[in-house]
């Protein structure tokens, strides 16, 4: 006969008063029994209700002393769904530290470090983190990776919520979802479930702050014009179309387009009116696309080609590429000569069993799309978003930057790797007199990439991943960092052959710290560099530390632009392939992805604050500046930031 | 910490039941610093090295030191403890009770406590000196090398009239100075001679002794023992029970005899002692052998259980010759008077590789059952078991009817915990 909640509540009360009296040094033997005790607790019904009725004496009695949970100002958002999702203790204690930074939030208990609105914004901004547990079946990867422990962290969550202002959580969301699209990634999941996940609570909660933004968000993907608003099916949408005149027309395409042009969102009905007009009224599409005289020009050069790419990709379950299509156009990527071409080929490519399968898989079933149709559709994007690539949950970072370089510098070049992997299973590189082929080759980073990526990613990286990799194998016992060959080989030669790199290869040591800092200003900062522009986005290396400064690894990204901010100051803008521009580095470093200049997809960071993460850069050795002129005080800042954060794991000579 | 901080940090009060001096713990047991700092007893702690951060962190008193290294500066420990105020030593670990008694030979200007800590710590003397007094034991030799090992395997059996072919009784191998089962072999054949470990020698080779096996912890005061619990053994090193079934404690008096035989034999003044013996079905026992440090399988946690009291404040409390007379009086319980029987199984998983644990409802909802300390493990291989050591979690149990005791432990010993 199972204990009835009552007796279970009186368990989990003893053990805590034991441990309540244990002296401070024998916490740990008294732990045990109320993670017990909490965990029959968590498994009765409201036991995370009862449990929180203790949640203002955790801290007090040792529940989390000399453990990770123990200081409650470090803990990080982030890392709760790894504790939730493991078995047994972690998942236990989690809980327990939510329940306690609940009742911190609440006023039930006071924390010396952490303020009620810090606990407030540390819950908030988990359940953010962790929607598809605060809303469960959201997801098809969540629905494919479901872990065991998923209800009772769903369950948390809930009550979590029903706790917290859904005010404050829904501000939280649309904060998340505003820095999301900002850096207008392709892969646009992530923030649509979080636009809907914002939309139910709004409908169950009556929030009563102003939320013109996130109904903003909401139109964007379910119809932002008047009459798609009325048919929201997307049939009706089209038989509606047949009846309007040219005036109702247009304000139907400014209307979509003003929308996805301010959110990089786009709406199924989009791709209908898309459709349709190219079909009957071409001569509408720029406003559907809010063209620009360049953009406008660029359509007009290749109607034909425009419109035939329309037919073969533009569909509701690929309206995205309506986006890249318009940026593509802005960008004049069609006038390159080897672009129409290319495109072309894309149309009627043979395209081998296995990629065509993966492409399939990026699209629901029953769409009736072909796996030519998703390909040129993503071809579309990646020409027209190059900064919107990410590498996904891979550690693939270099193959992103590379595909997000050619798709700007070099879409023809892009446009033959496509083709070569799709169709014949091989991409071949020429290294120092060599060549490689990725058919040939095993192994990697990524031998299981993970599948949540765009589709030209998801066709090149497996073979990018494996012919980078190589090249770094052969160059290993070179002495010397390996990228000083490997990038300009592998990104072609918009990389400068010049290269600086602090860690001595062969001691693992920093070596003359200064020097690198000294260089890299004089090469890249404007006031020292004979204000040599830079044309080529630049492939560096980064340490990336976390909110506290520790060193996490070696991380790859490419600086776009050098320039100076609204405010006057020196930034660094670059693309992070990671698909989050703006975490927290710790030192108050945060890079942010818009309002100090950025471009959509770029993020950015104030000069030194950027250098000094820096481990490696490319230069051009004949355009070096006045390395001497730069203040000692500059070097001193930047080196004092990097000792104190990565600094910490080296050993500095 | 440095001496001259710990003086400045030492509050010691002078009230009538505080002695203004030290006690040191030798060895880094938390539960033994509790019930040191609940006694109110000024204490320190002399441990590996390694605890020195979490000892500072939580203001306990504390000496590093290796007590696998002994050097010329061992009595630099002397020395230190002496200075700081320390007059009793409490060994706590297997390891630890040579260095107890070293200093506590120091301290009560009485070299032989040292000597008779080694015997402690020695089973092949132990042995000897156990035979020398009169007390029953196997037949039993020290080997260095594997090939003492199979000549005595040889010898005991011949003794034993088997013939060619017969199956040989087994002997035991146990290292001289490993705590409890470590390195402990029952061996039979000449594979199982191959299985002993090069470092396992010298180690004391030992006839098979058949019978019940139990242990006891005598609580030892000026000679005289205090206060005598009797450990039934359900499987050694899995499942155990204080006190022990009525069929065993009927034997008491036998026991006590026994063990006080035992405590005058090796001159044993304070402390405790932790003897095992074997009860064979004709009522005589046999001695097996005996350490001087807490026990393992839980045992002080279930005579806490069962009969009131903190072992470890008795291990403390009988350590200190200067305890007196009154204080043992009221602090130890009558051995007859106990409500029920505490027991605990030690839980190790039956598999290489562990995926989740599964504890039965019946478990759960038992009358007997009160707690366990197991949780779902992080998926991986699981270490191999040394000794009796490092078992996954332990279940407890606490009844009126032994025999439902016994009944429990064997049921659950059987059961698969982790899948």
């Amino acid at each position: 006969m199972p204990q009835p909640t009552g007796v279970i509540i009186e368990r989990f009360s003893q053990a805590l008063a034991a441990l309540e009296e244990a002296p401070p040094f024998a916490k740990s033997r008294y732990q045990t029994d109320v993670y017990q005790e909490a965990n029959r607790l968590i498994e009765t019904e409201n036991g995370l209700e009862h449990l929180y009725g203790y949640a203002d004496r955790f801290e007090q009695t040792g529940v989390f002393q000399d453990g990770p949970w123990e200081e409650a100002n470090k803990l990080q958002p982030p890392l709760v769904a790894g504790s939730l999702k493991a078995k047994g203790l972690p998942m236990i204690i989690e809980i327990l530290s939510e329940l306690r930074m609940l009742a911190v939030a609440k006023e039930r208990y006071v924390n010396p470090a952490v303020t009620p609105q810090m606990a407030e914004e540390f819950l908030n901004e988990v359940m953010v983190l962790n929607l598809n547990l605060l809303f469960p079946d959201a997801s098809e990867s969540a629905r494919i990776e479901k872990h065991e422990n998923d209800e009772k962290a769903s369950e948390l969550f809930q009550f979590l919520a029903n706790h917290l202002s859904s005010d404050a959580l829904i501000q939280t969301l649309i904060d998340e979802i505003k820095r999301l699209t900002a850096q207008r990634p392709i892969m646009i999941k992530r923030t649509v479930s979080m636009i809907r996940m914002a939309k139910e609570m709004l409908e169950k909660e009556h929030a009563e702050n102003d939320q013109s933004e996130l109904i903003r968000f909401i139109a964007a993907i379910e119809g932002p014009s008047e009459i798609s608003n009325r048919y929201k099916d997307v049939h009706a949408y089209r038989a509606q179309l047949k009846g309007l005149s040219r005036s109702e027309l247009i304000s139907e395409s400014v209307s979509f387009a003003k929308s996805m042009r301010s959110t990089g969102l786009v709406a199924p009905h989009h791709a209908t009116l898309i459709r349709y007009l190219s079909k009957r009224m071409p001569q509408l599409l720029p406003h559907a696309l809010d063209l620009s005289s360049k953009g406008v020009a660029n359509l007009e050069e290749n109607n034909e080609l425009v419109i035939q790419l329309i037919r073969a990709s533009v569909f509701p379950a690929t309206r995205q590429a309506i986006y890249g299509l318009a940026l593509m156009l802005e960008r004049g990527v069609l006038s390159h000569s080897p672009v129409p071409p290319g495109l072309r080929r894309l149309i009627e490519l043979d395209i081998r069993p296995d990629v065509r399968n993966a492409l399939a898989q990026t699209t629901s079933v029953g769409e009736g799309l072909t796996a030519n149709n998703i390909l040129v559709a993503a071809t579309i994007q990646v020409l027209g978003q190059p900064l919107g690539i990410g590498q996904g949950f891979n550690p693939t970072c270099q193959a992103a930057r590379g595909i997000s370089l050619w798709a700007q510098h070099a879409p023809g070049f892009l446009l033959e790797i496509i083709p070569r992997a799709a169709r014949d299973g091989d991409i071949d590189f020429m290294f120092e007199g060599q060549a490689i082929h990725s058919k040939d080759l095993s192994g990697g980073l990524a031998p299981e990439l993970h599948k949540e990526l765009d589709p030209i990613s998801l066709i090149l990286v497996p073979h990018l991943d494996r012919i980078y990799s190589e090249m770094m194998s052969r160059v290993a016992l070179r002495g010397d960092d390996g990228h000083r060959w490997v990038n300009p080989a592998f990104y072609g030669n918009w990389v400068q052959k010049g290269f600086a790199n602090i860690i001595d290869p062969l001691t693992g040591y920093v070596q003359d710290y200064p020097g690198f800092v000294r260089l890299f200003y004089a090469t890249h900062h404007t006031e020292y560099n004979d204000d040599y522009e830079m044309i080529y986005p630049n492939p560096v290396g980064i340490f990336i530390t976390n909110v506290h400064g520790k060193l996490l690894g070696l991380h790859a990204v490419s600086i776009t632009r050098i320039g100076v901010d609204p405010e006057g100051k020196d930034r660094i803008y670059f693309y992070n392939p990671n698909n989050d521009g703006s975490q927290n580095w710790g030192q108050n470093i945060e890079p942010s992805v818009a309002g100090n200049g950025e471009e959509e997809g770029e993020s950015s960071l104030p000069f030194h604050e950027f250098a000094s993460r820096l481990y490696a850069f490319h230069y051009n050795p004949y355009e070096q500046g006045e390395a001497y002129a730069v203040d000692d005080s500059i070097v001193q800042n930047v080196q004092q930031l990097a000792k104190e954060s990565w600094g910490k794991d080296y050993t500095w000579v | 910490m440095e001496l001259d901080q710990l003086e400045l940090n030492a509050t010691v009060e002078d009230s009538e039941k505080t002695k203004p001096y030290y006690t040191a713990l030798i060895g880094w047991s938390v539960q033994a610093i509790e019930a040191a700092a609940k006694m109110n007893r000024p204490f320190i702690v002399v441990g590996p090295p390694d605890f020195e951060s979490y000892a500072e962190k939580h203001e306990i008193p504390f000496v590093g030191w290796d007590f696998n290294k002994i050097n010329e500066s061992s009595d630099h420990l002397y020395m230190q403890l002496k200075e700081m105020g320390a007059e009793v030593a409490v060994p706590l670990y297997e390891e630890c009770v040579e260095w107890a008694g070293a200093l506590n030979a120091r301290f009560r200007e009485d070299p032989r406590v040292f000597n008779r800590s080694l015997l402690l710590r020695d089973k092949g003397m132990m042995k000897r000196k156990a035979q020398i007094s009169g007390i029953k034991v196997g037949v039993f030799e020290e080997a260095r090398s594997k090939d003492d090992v199979e000549r005595f395997l040889k010898r005991v059996n011949e003794a034993l009239l088997k013939l060619d072919g017969d199956h040989l009784d087994p002997i035991h191998v146990k290292p001289l100075d490993k705590a409890g089962s470590v390195g402990h072999l029952a061996i039979n054949t000449a594979e199982g001679i191959e299985q002993i470990q090069d470092t396992d020698f010298p180690l004391l080779m030992e006839s098979h002794l058949d019978g019940q096996e139990f242990s006891c912890e005598a609580f030892v005061h000026k000679g005289k023992v205090r206060f005598l619990n009797i450990t039934e053994y359900i499987r050694l090193g899995y499942s155990n029970f204080v006190p022990a079934s009525p069929l065993l404690e009927e034997k008491r008096p036998l026991i006590e005899r026994a063990v006080q035989q035992l405590v005058d034999a090796f001159e044993i003044e304070y402390g405790v002692i932790h003897p095992e013996y074997f009860l064979t079905p004709d009522g005589t026992l046999h001695f097996g052998e005996v350490a001087a440090r807490v026990p393992g399988g839980h045992i002080f946690e279930l005579i806490e259980r069962a009969y009131g009291f903190s072992a470890y404040e008795a291990q403390i409390l009988c350590s200190d010759p200067n305890t007196t007379e009154e204080e043992l009086e009221e602090f130890f319980p009558d051995p007859y008077q106990y409500e029920a029987y505490a027991g605990c199984l030690m839980v190790h998983p039956n598999t290489d590789y562990v995926k989740d644990l599964e504890i039965p409802e019946e478990l759960e909802h038992h009358a007997y059952f009160e707690k366990h300390d197991m949780f779902t493990p992080p998926q991986g291989k699981v270490a191999e078991r040394v000794g009796f050591g490092n078992h996954y979690g332990t279940i407890f149990f606490y009844g009126k009817d032994s025999e439902e005791m016994t009944n429990l432990l064997k049921r659950y010993e059987e059961h698969d915990f982790y899948i």
